[in-house]
């Protein structure tokens, strides 16, 4: 019974961290942003939030023209009309 | 305008022209291992680092993409200039420019230099490579240069310890707080008058710290007559190339049989230590035997990435750039293509990014859509398990036939990539030609730590997909493959009436007539999230298949005695062009910033993948 519930918890986290890791890195961050009521109750959490995990996905969400704070809201290269 | 004191950092940029070393710059000023290479156009986005001031206070250094001027004609160079006027959103003017100035080459340099200083902001001047500077000959009176452009000028050796010393002495914040400027520069384009005034100002300049050319070595000339000839040049490249892939094959089989035997001996170890049940299972079949299999192309990875990064360091590959600029403008792809495809070989996506410095849109759209056919190094696994599984490791003449069909495969991508930039250059009706204009660097020796630093960043990136992302995916899929379980009195492996046994029963009614078993379709389906997954994938379903017995570790023998040649060549056509890799898709939205290019990369190659295995199934399968 011990075994299938280990298992059972690491077949879980595994699903989870897919979702994750495969969700565009903006999606995430939305995630993370609307998390900020729950990280006010976890303090230690919530510095991890903020040193490690957010960094980490801006970074990805800013590889790529469209999201380099330079072009916020401009269309970086456009096809021609 | 005097400053605002005691500000808590300092920001300062680094700028130059492309090849002068501000990213070893960088990394030499902030301890970070950000990529670099002997060419230009490695750096197309602003990055950031920190270095601790000798008061305590904070330095933040920002690299910027090289540019030649601070009238851009491509958005990575409009990304420095929007920086150094303080365009960009967060990122506010910096309050110190350092210039880096390739000492060997100082016109192009110092023509920036002039510009930049231009702007008003507090500026140093960084010569660079001075030590290879010295030993040609070449003479700047530093003193009289620093009068003359009233800043101050220093010499730096970017690759050596203590090479950046005296540049930190003098970008200390104490220096420089007097100085700061509280406006945003203003920048307007140079008129053709500013322009000559600018060349008028850099000749006065190089005559007054009597700069005279470096003499072009006698040997550098031979090397360039041959390794440039139309003729000669493409027979040493494609040699290169060939060595590349024999050595991946000959000189990774014993390591990777020990990786092999380590994850065989840790399979059975978990087996016998762990009471039968769904951990043992897990463990073994979906970690071992999925994850491992991954592993064991860590050493043929390493070894073509060895011969890349060489190759990058030795100022070969802009020489190669220069050969194929021709075949390339026959296709209709820029001169300017050839880096960012390079790049591909390594993963399309920073290949599709470094397409940012082609200034045609149409340019570098048709570059973006053909980087995928590049062969990135997530597809090694995937090749090397099938030509080690199906193609016999005999020597044709002085080659080793292994080696032969993946350069062959290399080829095909490339091949592809031309054809589809041809076809797309007829769609789009004739463009004009834009030619390649690329300054040649210097040849030398790799550096052993460029190429060790090249090589752990590697299997860094590598350990971390294996660990993370194909870790979890194979989990995932040991469970679609063991649940639910057989019912009572069930024949056959307990994997086909499982989630994943279901549906890859349903895909092989699309990939049957290209030569697809159940077991290849289920492992396509995790492996969209990137090639190599398929890998681990197919070592967890056949882990699963096999009744009880473990084949962790031992992928290649099931697929030699379960496949055919003709399914095995169907897969490798269909990872040629198949658009496994939703990153890559992901990139190209960002880059484009539209939906419409990534949905017609994702039908066009996949359209691309099926036709070109539905025909090698269909023809090997006749010839065997």
């Amino acid at each position: 019974m011990a075994q299938q519930i280990l298992v059972a918890v690491i077949v879980a986290a595994a699903f989870a961290a897919s979702a994750w890791k495969l969700a565009p890195a903006r999606r995430r961050l939305r995630a993370l942003l609307a998390l900020d009521g729950w990280a006010a109750r976890h303090p230690r959490l919530a510095g991890w939030r903020e040193r490690t995990l957010k960094p980490r996905i801006v970074r990805a969400a800013g590889t790529g023209c469209a999201g380099c704070a330079a072009n916020v809201g401009v269309r970086p290269q456009h096809p021609p009309r | 305008m005097d400053a605002v004191v005691s500000t808590p950092s300092l920001r300062i940029a680094l700028i130059g022209v492309p090849n002068c070393g501000k990213t070893a710059l960088f990394n030499r000023l902030t301890g970070s291992r950000q990529k670099v290479a002997n060419y230009p156009g490695v750096t197309v986005e602003r990055r950031e680092g920190e270095r601790a001031a000798l008061d305590g206070r904070v330095l933040r250094i920002l690299d910027l993409p090289g540019t030649y001027s601070l009238s851009p004609t491509t958005l990575d160079e409009a990304i420095t200039r929007d920086v150094l006027l303080g365009r960009v959103a967060d990122a506010p003017a910096p309050e110190l420019v350092v210039c880096v100035v390739d000492a060997v080459h100082l016109p192009i340099g110092l023509r920036l230099a002039l510009e930049v200083k231009r702007l008003g902001l507090p500026m140093v001047l960084a010569l660079n490579r001075m030590d290879v500077a010295a030993k040609r000959g070449v003479h700047i009176d530093m003193a009289r240069l620093a009068t003359e452009l009233g800043v101050p000028v220093l010499p730096t050796i970017a690759v050596k310890r203590g090479g950046a010393d005296a540049l930190i002495e003098a970008i200390q914040p104490a220096r420089w707080e007097h100085h700061r400027s509280i406006a945003a520069p203003v920048w307007q384009d140079a008129t053709a008058e500013d322009a000559e005034q600018t060349q008028v100002d850099l000749r006065g300049l190089l005559a007054a710290v009597g700069y005279a050319a470096p003499k072009e070595s006698h040997w550098v000339a031979r090397f360039d007559a041959i390794l440039l000839h139309p003729v000669y040049g493409l027979l040493v490249l494609i040699a290169v190339m060939f060595v590349m892939f024999q050595a991946v094959f000959s000189w990774a089989e014993a390591p990777m049989d020990w990786i092999d035997g380590g994850m065989a001996w840790l399979g059975e170890f978990t087996a016998a230590h762990l009471p039968e049940g769904p951990l043992s299972s897990l463990l073994v079949n979906g970690i071992i035997g999925g994850a491992g299999a991954v592993l064991v192309f860590l050493p043929q990875i390493l070894i073509l990435f060895l011969f890349i990064l060489a190759l990058e360091d030795s100022g070969y590959l802009p020489r190669a750039a220069y050969l194929l600029d021709r075949m390339m403008g026959g296709v209709g792809l820029s001169g300017r293509a050839f880096i960012p495809l390079l790049s591909s070989f390594a993963c399309a996506i920073p290949g599709i990014m470094a397409a940012r410095t082609i200034p045609s849109w149409r340019d570098r759209l048709t570059t973006i859509m053909i980087a995928p056919l590049m062969t990135c190094s997530a597809r090694l696994p995937v090749y090397a398990l099938l030509i080690g599984a199906l193609i016999p490791a005999k020597a044709v003449g002085p080659f080793n036939l292994q080696g032969l069909v993946m350069f062959v495969l290399y080829v095909a991508g490339i091949v592809a990539a031309l054809v589809v930039a041809w076809v797309m250059k007829h769609f789009a009706g004739v463009r004009q030609y834009s030619p390649l204009m690329l300054e040649l660097p210097d040849y030398q020796w790799p550096h052993a730590g460029n190429l060790l630093l090249g090589l752990w960043e590697r299997v860094k990136i590598f350990l971390s997909r294996v660990g993370g992302i194909i870790l979890a995916l194979m989990i995932v899929l040991w469970f679609l493959s063991s649940y639910p379980a057989p019912p009572e009195g069930a024949i056959g492996p307990a994997i086909q009436y499982s989630f994943a046994g279901k549906l890859g029963a349903m895909l092989e009614y699309l990939f049957a007539p290209i030569g697809f078993n159940w077991q290849i379709s289920i492992a396509l389906v995790p492996g969209l999230a990137a090639r190599e997954v398929a890998v681990g994938a197919l070592g967890t379903v056949y882990s699963m298949s096999a009744a009880g017995d473990d084949v962790a570790g031992q992928l290649e023998p099931v697929i030699a005695a379960t496949w055919s040649l003709a399914t095995a060549c169907s897969l490798l056509a269909w990872y040629v062009f198949a658009p496994q890799c939703l990153s890559t898709l992901a990139v190209v939205k960002r880059e484009t910033n539209s939906w419409r290019y990534p949905l017609i990369m994702a039908g066009y190659l996949f359209a691309l993948a099926y036709v070109a295995s539905f025909i090698t199934y269909r023809v090997v399968g006749s010839l065997a």
